[in-house]
């Protein structure tokens, strides 16, 4: 109980330490985060993937699919059969084919209207049919889904996969071992179709109410425990991708990533994770600056919170679910046909099959720098407190500090403007259903009325007069490390990304008397709120991409991409239930306002210092 | 001229109050707007199918689907859905049915009648704390500018009203429309009766809270020292605790249908006591008893309630019976911390009292700790809680270390409070300056 009772606990030497070193505390804290987070790529601080779930028991049974030639029969056949289709699915054929090899096969109807255009419907048909389980009444269900794309579609062909899918299912319904049904989807208009195709197979809506119309399933089978999405581009495979990244930056359990990826080393497919392969270093340096890399390029993908695939509409089921995409070109020179491909889809749901409990038993929060090394939340977690902790170390000193000073200071009126910050990110958060109010086609009035918003909401500090910014601040920063902290509970990604850029200007942020110091820091400031990050972003991209063009016409580019950006992010807010958009404006840019007050706080230099 | 200057005083006193009063008026129709414009906006059934706000004790949901069993003349107490006193559900009915006509009405309209209940309370407390301290000259010199200012009452009772009406944890529960608003209207209904040395009014009050929900029961001792104490009468004393008895036993003979029916106490009691309903909650209950094995289970039950109720029960009330305000406060701080359905509300209604120790803060040493970690620990409960239930993603791990992180931060302030307490009672007779012929000296406690 010392630290309770003891009477010099708090004003005594730590408080005088926390006051006279913080700044150096702050760096530290920081820095030491940050390296810690950048190590833990090298492979000496991060471990070896390993199964925990002990029922799956991978490869143990010898496969035995044989359908390859079927598969290639099927391929032919489709790829006639779209020809006769515009843009929808060519289910007549598929729903035939389901029927022929024993499934219940049925369709599902969904229609979108449009979130930003109140006159725009489009609507949708998925196909799926159902392998009922001769060992089990139905009460549990693998999928295995594949996108369809037309093809006029920008994506490349997966009509492979629906040929595979479907010698699969040949293969499957003859065999007697099957525990859990398996669910064979076939979706329209990318991850519109499997959001719909999900909602419907729950009865529930993720997204805002009458936006996606999810329609009703006429055939179910059980829950879902685990789910295959398949993107093969080719009948010939040199080398499988696996993608995990899901809505809102969830993940799927490890274990089913393992398996995938133990399943395609016995049936010899090499397979990749971010198009990458396991490599030898003999340099220490380049070897984590390979896995550095690998682990960036699974950031980035997964802090966005969009899926990669459609595996990652499943995951806020709590369904475990990843994307096999099959590429063409080869990695190591050899290729496999659909007969390993065929062969991987039956150990994988050979093995799921066995699942006695639903995955639990390996990590849902991890990072991988390769596909058989893992960096666990006990590791990377401390990594960001680190960070957050510059800022709260910061807030406690300057609390001290004005404890110390012992002037009265105005809670209520910092109280008050630190709400009404938040409502101005709450307007900007509804703005698209006011919008909406207006019946007319309102995606460019939508970005226009945000950005005139957020330069309005520029002006709000002019009008204090009389403020303490020095509480302002303490606020700020709490409030800053405490969002950054939950974001990298729910998307560590993005908590760090938003760490790494916001917590040295934060730090740099303060009241003085200096004037161009004053000015430096609004300019930081500036640069770092989250439309001006957004712009940046978009304006690197578009460069790399259009090199050859002028600054002029690449910067036109960059405008209309933000503008694109803004509104995907709103829609996909309002159809799939994203978070990013609500949570940049009812958290990130409040916040960032609430510093920016500060930044209009000045010291009065004394004057008549002498007298 | 002295007569004069007196009266002028008790003017300035008089305007001071009355703008008090007005103030506190405007902060109460504010805080009816926003529950009001949060209650009707979707965010309602988000927060109040919130754990942290709903609990098997506090949800409103219970109470309805209680209510409507009992109009259908069926025994809720056969189940184990109902964990709220016959008395407390046909007080619900009444009072919607009769006199709101509308729940959203009713419980902004008990919270509010819960803030304006402390805020007079805390007005004559304050105000005689203050006269109490008037005669400076019995003080050391160097505790003169802690000492209470003229305005302290007013001061003190505004930020009480504020405290309670904008903290965003009594906020949530009133929103949430857990019970334990309700609850908390007859505690603060027993806080009032005690400063004003109505003996009947704050023993009937704390008779409710006790059949309700338990645990205040032990606030009997407090109420009995204060009338010793302030009112210098043992008769009063005396007399509440008598009265406490009588209206328990009057409230139990008509929860149990006159005798005929007591299968709730198996319900309300049981379910308080042994703890049966183990849905987490921010408490430290929940996750304790899933672990037990099942034969240590009483064991932890009698350990986890004779912590909660009598441990700390005797000896604070020792050390703390010459200001038995501050016992009650702390012991409802214990209660909130330590008991097994714990909710926002039972925080937020500890939380608001704290301004009356606004002479303790310079004393107060782990404030801002305290502060950051209920912050931190409040906005990840519901972060975590959706990983775990929604995301299938975090397990009961999580956050149950944030309950236990929400718990620390509790106790630290209760800590913190009651030793800048003992400080100020030292520093009173001796004196802030600690140098022992002439060196630094340390407080230290023995």
């Amino acid at each position: 109980m010392g630290l309770l009772t003891d009477p010099n606990g708090g004003q005594g030497k730590l408080t005088k330490l926390l006051l006279n070193y913080h700044g150096k505390l702050c760096k530290l804290s920081y820095l030491i985060g940050v390296i810690w987070f950048c190590s833990l790529a090298a492979p000496q601080f991060n471990s070896n993937t390993y199964f925990s779930e002990n029922a799956l028991l991978p490869g143990l049974v010898k496969s035995t699919f044989q359908q390859d030639r079927l598969a290639l029969q099927y391929f032919q056949e489709l790829k006639d059969e779209t020809q006769k289709y515009d843009s929808s699915l060519p289910y007549a054929w598929l729903l035939a084919k389901f029927r022929q090899i024993g499934l219940d096969a049925y369709t599902h109807n969904f229609t979108l209207h449009s979130p930003l255009n109140p006159n725009e419907t489009f609507y949708g048909k998925n196909v799926y049919g159902i392998l009922r389980a001769p060992r089990a009444s139905s009460t549990e269900a693998l999928v295995l889904s594949v996108p369809y794309r037309p093809p006029s579609s920008i994506h490349p062909t997966t009509l492979p996969s629906i040929a595979i899918q479907l010698a699969f299912a040949k293969f499957a319904v003859k065999e007697k071992y099957w525990a859990k049904d398996i669910i064979f989807l076939i979706t329209d208009h990318e991850q519109l179709g499997m959001q719909a195709w999900l909602e419907a197979y729950h009865g529930v809506s993720c997204g805002n109410k009458d936006v996606l119309n999810h329609g009703d399933l006429k055939g179910r089978a059980g829950a879902i425990q685990a789910a295959i999405n398949l993107e093969l581009h080719s009948v010939r495979i040199g080398y499988l991708d696996i993608k995990i990244e899901g809505l809102n930056g969830q993940l799927p359990n490890l274990d089913l990533f393992n398996l995938a990826g133990k399943i395609c080393i016995k049936e010899g497919v090499f397979y990749t994770f971010k198009s990458k392969s396991r490599a030898y270093f003999r340099d220490p340096y380049t070897e984590w600056l390979y896995y550095f890399k690998n682990l960036l390029a699974m950031m980035t993908t997964h802090a966005t919170g969009i899926p990669n695939g459609n595996h990652g509409l499943f995951l806020r089921f709590g369904i475990q679910a990843l994307t096999l995409e099959g590429f063409e070109q080869s990695k190591e020179g050899s290729r496999v046909g659909l007969l390993n491909i065929g062969r991987v889809i039956e150990g994988i749901f050979r093995s799921s099959n066995n699942l006695l409990e639903r995955f639990h038993q390996s990590f849902f929060f991890y990072l991988l720098p390769n596909y058989d090394r893992y960096i666990s939340i006990g590791l990377y977690m401390p990594a960001a407190c680190m960070i957050a902790a510059a800022l709260i170390i910061k807030a406690c000193a300057k609390w001290f500090k004005l404890q110390e000073e012992d002037i009265n200071v105005a809670y209520i009126k910092v109280i008050v403007v630190f709400v009404l910050m938040h409502f101005i990110g709450a307007f900007v958060n509804s703005l698209p259903q006011i919008a909406q109010l207006f019946n007319y086609d309102v995606s460019s009035a939508i970005f226009f009325g945000l950005i005139s918003v957020l330069i309005t909401s520029l002006l709000v500090p002019l009008v204090l007069k009389d403020f303490s910014f020095e509480v302002m601040l303490i606020f700020a920063l709490l409030e800053l490390g405490t969002t950054l902290i939950c974001l990298s509970m729910n998307n560590i990604s993005l908590g760090m990304f938003c760490s790494v850029i916001s917590v040295p200007m934060a730090l740099i942020i303060d009241i003085t008397s200096n004037k161009f110091f004053n000015y430096l820091q609004k300019l930081l400031w500036i640069l770092i709120h989250p439309f001006t990050i957004l712009f940046i972003v978009v304006t690197i991209n578009s460069w790399l991409l259009f090199n050859q063009e002028s600054i002029g016409e690449v910067l036109l580019r960059a405008i209309v991409a933000t503008q694109e950006a803004v509104i995907y992010s709103v829609a996909d807010s309002m159809i799939y239930g994203n978070w990013l958009y609500t949570v940049v404006t009812m958290v990130l840019i409040p916040n960032w306002l609430c510093f920016w007050c500060v930044t209009f706080g000045r010291i009065k230099s004394p004057k008549n210092k002498f007298d | 001229m002295s007569l004069k200057k007196s009266t002028k005083n008790a003017e300035v006193q008089e305007i001071s109050s009355k703008s008090t009063t007005l103030k506190a008026l405007l902060l109460v129709t504010i805080a009816a707007l926003l529950r009001y414009a949060i209650m009707t906006s979707k965010y309602q059934s988000i927060i109040a199918n919130h754990v942290e706000v709903s609990t098997p004790l506090s949800s409103w949901k219970r109470v309805s689907e209680g209510s409507f069993l009992f109009s259908k003349n069926i025994n809720p107490y056969d189940g184990d859905l109902l964990h709220e006193t016959p008395l407390a559900i046909k007080f619900y009915k009444v009072m919607l049915h009769y006199v709101f006509r509308n729940v959203h009405l009713m419980f902004i309209v008990f919270d509010l009648g819960t803030g304006m209940l402390l805020y007079l309370a805390v007005k004559k407390y304050a105000f005689e704390f203050q006269q109490h301290h008037k005669d400076r000259k019995k003080f050391p010199e160097d505790v003169q500018k802690y000492l209470p200012s003229q305005d302290f009452a007013q001061k003190v009772s505004i930020y009480v009203l504020m405290g309670f009406l904008f903290n965003p944890y009594s906020l949530l529960g009133c929103i949430g429309h857990s019970t334990m608003g309700i609850h908390n209207f007859f505690l603060s209904l027993f806080i009032f009766g005690m400063i004003y040395g109505s003996v009947v009014v704050s023993s009937f009050a704390l008779a409710v809270c006790a059949t309700v929900s338990f645990y205040p029961v032990i606030l009997i001792l407090p109420l009995s020292i204060y009338f010793v104490k302030e009112y210098k009468s043992n008769t009063k004393a005396v007399l509440a605790i008598v009265n406490f008895v009588t209206f328990l036993v009057l409230i139990t003979i008509y929860n149990s249908n006159f005798g005929k029916d007591f299968s709730f106490v198996k319900n309300v009691y049981g379910c308080i006591l042994s703890v049966p309903d183990l849905q987490p909650n921010i408490g430290l209950f929940w996750y304790f008893f899933t672990e037990m094995f099942d034969h240590f289970r009483e064991l932890f039950i009698y350990s986890f309630q004779i912590n909660t109720t009598i441990l700390y029960l005797v000896p604070l009330s020792i050390r703390f019976r010459n200001t038995p305000f501050v016992l009650t406060v702390a012991l409802l701080f214990l209660i909130s911390i330590f008991k097994s359905y714990p909710c926002l509300s039972d925080l937020g209604f500890v939380l608001s009292l704290l301004p009356n120790f606004v002479h303790l803060f310079p004393d107060c040493q782990q404030g801002f700790v305290v502060g950051v970690i209920l912050v931190i620990s409040s906005s990840l409960a519901p972060v975590l809680w959706h990983l775990w239930i929604y995301s299938a993603s975090a397990n009961a791990n999580f956050y149950f270390g944030v309950t236990l992180a929400y718990a620390i931060a509790q106790i630290f302030l209760v800590t913190d409070i009651l030793f800048a307490q003992t400080k100020w009672e030292y520093s009173l007779k001796h004196g802030k300056d600690t140098k022992i012929d002439g060196e630094d000296g340390v407080l230290s406690l023995e």
